[in-house]
């Protein structure tokens, strides 16, 4: 029998900002924010892994992928 | 034969308009498709010229009922008066689609667009240059309709003509600045949602900018040829609502589109 796992789930808390059932404009303000607070504080300043977790808990894997090849080409919508 | 009757009813003689006309605007729409798919012009250019000398000899055939054949009774106008108003409400609710459509797009923008409004990289036009003088125009062209609606009352022949010939001038002035500003735009209809609702939106109010000077410029034509006479005008007042809807229309995309929207 193999030990009861105690790992805690956890996902994106809820954010007043999104009331709505659709999370679409969560997941995306978070991935915007990462974004930016990496370009302002640096890629090693620890506080902005918050954003990173909250968009990888609520997008779809699909959309991340395609705004971080769109953010490469130059052509993601939103000025980071 | 005669047209004396013992009643106010216009009982119509046979014609082939109805029947050209459907086939006329079938053409039209069918080859407007047709061209939006496949880019051949052909039956688009023959629903065009069809319905053209369709509408060009059904309306010559109205004047001729109504002014020299004396069938437009006062109960046959309560008729040609109701029919202008249902028109012109559903000219109404064409455009709230429109609205609707902008609203939709614009209100709550897409993440596809940077949830922004206009979307990044869109630049608008500057709503108080050329748009705000087409506004003055078309306002100003209120005036002058109106003004040529009570000379026209008051059996007073030359300012009627000066206020309608003013009327159709800033129609055409409006026009030719609407199509300089097209020309001149820096986005096109293919610029995501909010190229497509501008011009969407702008385009049909153009289309109908058009319409309302050729109406105006066919009464302008009817006014030197003496059709109307102080009671008796409804071609002119029908042209005159259809201005003033036109005018309406541009108010609601002057706040909402050019000027909200940027």
């Amino acid at each position: 029998m193999s030990a009861i796992v105690t790992e805690e789930l956890v996902t994106a808390p809820v954010d007043p900002r999104f009331p709505n059932q659709n999370q679409t404009r969560y997941c995306w303000q978070s991935y915007v924010d990462f974004h930016r607070c990496q370009k302002i504080k640096g890629e090693d300043f620890a506080p902005c892994e918050y954003f990173q977790k909250v968009y990888k808990s609520v997008c779809p894997n699909s959309w991340i992928e395609k705004w971080d090849s769109q953010r490469e080409a130059g052509t993601f919508p939103k000025k980071i | 034969m005669s047209n004396h009757m013992n009643h106010p009813f216009h009982l119509v003689d046979k014609s082939p308009w109805p029947i050209l006309s459907a086939f006329s605007v079938m053409s039209l729409v069918s080859g407007l498709a047709k061209w939006f798919h496949t880019f051949n012009m052909d039956l688009a250019i023959l629903g065009i010229l069809s319905t053209t000398l369709v509408m060009i000899q059904w309306w010559r055939d109205v004047v001729r009922e109504g002014t020299f054949q004396g069938l437009h009774t006062s109960k046959v106008g309560v008729g040609l008066r109701w029919g202008m108003i249902l028109f012109i409400a559903s000219e109404v609710l064409f455009f709230v689609s429109f609205f609707w459509a902008f609203f939709h797009s614009s209100l709550a923008p897409a993440v596809e667009l940077g949830s922004a409004w206009p979307p990044l990289g869109i630049k608008p036009f500057n709503p108080f240059q050329i748009p705000l003088l087409n506004t003055a125009i078309l306002l100003a062209s209120g005036v002058t309709v109106t003004w040529a609606h009570h000379a026209l009352m008051e059996n007073n022949h030359t300012q009627a003509f000066q206020g309608l010939f003013l009327t159709v001038f800033l129609g055409f002035y409006f026009t030719s600045l609407q199509a300089l500003e097209y020309f001149e735009a820096p986005f096109s209809i293919a610029d995501a949602v909010y190229g497509t609702t501008f011009f969407v939106a702008t385009g049909f109010h153009g289309l109908h900018v058009i319409i309302g000077t050729t109406f105006l410029l066919i009464c302008l034509i009817r006014h030197t040829l003496h059709h109307f006479s102080f009671t008796h005008h409804f071609g002119f007042e029908a042209a005159a609502w259809y201005w003033h809807f036109v005018d309406v229309v541009w108010l609601f995309l002057f706040i909402s589109i050019y000027w909200w929207g940027n």
